[in-house]
């Protein structure tokens, strides 16, 4: 069960390193044509050291380089098929390129829980600080995980 | 497409800024993202697990609809003027479904040059799937000038 006493907890931290195919590759899936994520010179152009990734690479750091989905929902101690993702945000820092080798360091910094007609639902704030080999925070991110109570059926 | 706008100038608020059409999602394209992003629920891959989750069939990552809103922000402005970039997820969204990324300049800050504008992701049929919101820094042509 979700508990209040989780609020600032440590998550278990992971280590990824960005590689120039993995941006690739992750922004062909999402159709994004800027030349910056894949073509070093068009990135130089624009005053950066190599190609880029792109704003929402953070997920591929998560899920590549750390416990993913699964292991979010048992850090947590919430039922996977219940959880929805809410909510997500980024503020960016740093440009994050091929070759960094980027820490994560998640942590729950608040749970609320909100009574509906269909029961409980818990609510988990989760903030990620990512810094890259030189020490320097690249990328925060925020995100809501939303434990349905186990009572509902309906699908968001 | 229109180059992006650089300088604070060119930006007031309420300004529409110009909609970006995708391409329906296609199950390969799930594929594709599931592999890059690393994400390996199979409720973006696989019919059965879809249906029996209650959707219907395979649904969209969020994240990759993020994504398209991600480039809306960065094909508006340029990458490196980009700050922060918030959603909230309101509907998922099936395969087959083009969608439409349109947003507004909310606030312009001349003091930094923030400017904060509102983002919509929505289907053909007016279905909002994300909203959010964005904020990038922007240099003003002034300082720009040489004294």
């Amino acid at each position: 069960m979700a508990d209040a006493e989780s609020t600032g907890r440590q998550l278990p931290g992971y280590v990824f390193t960005v590689e120039r195919e993995r941006i690739r590759e992750f922004v062909q899936a999402i159709g994004d044509p800027n030349p910056i994520f894949t073509d070093a010179a068009a990135a130089r152009a624009q005053g950066y050291p190599d190609v880029v990734a792109p704003p929402t690479f953070g997920i591929a750091i998560d899920l590549c380089g750390g416990p993913g989905f699964a292991g979010l929902c048992a850090s947590l101690s919430v039922n996977p098929l219940r959880v929805l993702h809410g909510e997500q945000e980024y503020s960016y820092l740093a440009p994050i390129c091929p070759g960094d080798v980027i820490t994560a360091e998640p942590r729950v910094t608040d749970v609320t829980r909100k009574e509906g007609a269909t029961g409980t639902m818990t609510l988990f704030q989760i903030q990620t600080t990512y810094t890259n080999q030189s020490g320097r925070t690249v990328l925060v991110a925020r995100q809501t995980v939303i434990e349905r109570s186990p009572g509902t059926t309906e699908t968001a | 497409m229109a180059p992006p706008l650089t300088y604070f100038e060119e930006v007031s608020e309420g300004m529409e800024l110009p909609v970006l059409a995708k391409e329906p999602i296609t199950p390969e394209q799930l594929l594709r993202y599931a592999g890059a992003s690393g994400d390996s629920n199979p409720l973006h891959t696989v019919e059965e697990v879809g249906r029996k989750a209650g959707f219907g069939g395979i649904i969209a990552h969020g994240m990759l609809v993020m994504g398209f809103a991600a480039e809306f922000a960065t094909r508006t402005f340029p990458h490196q003027s980009l700050r922060s970039l918030r959603v909230r997820f309101a509907n998922v969204t099936r395969p087959g479904e083009p969608l439409l990324v349109s947003g507004r300049v909310m606030e312009r800050r001349p003091g930094d040059g923030a400017v904060v504008c509102g983002l919509l992701v929505r289907d053909a049929a007016g279905q909002v799937k994300l909203q959010g919101s964005f904020t990038v820094a922007l240099p003003s042509r002034v300082q720009h000038r040489p004294t």
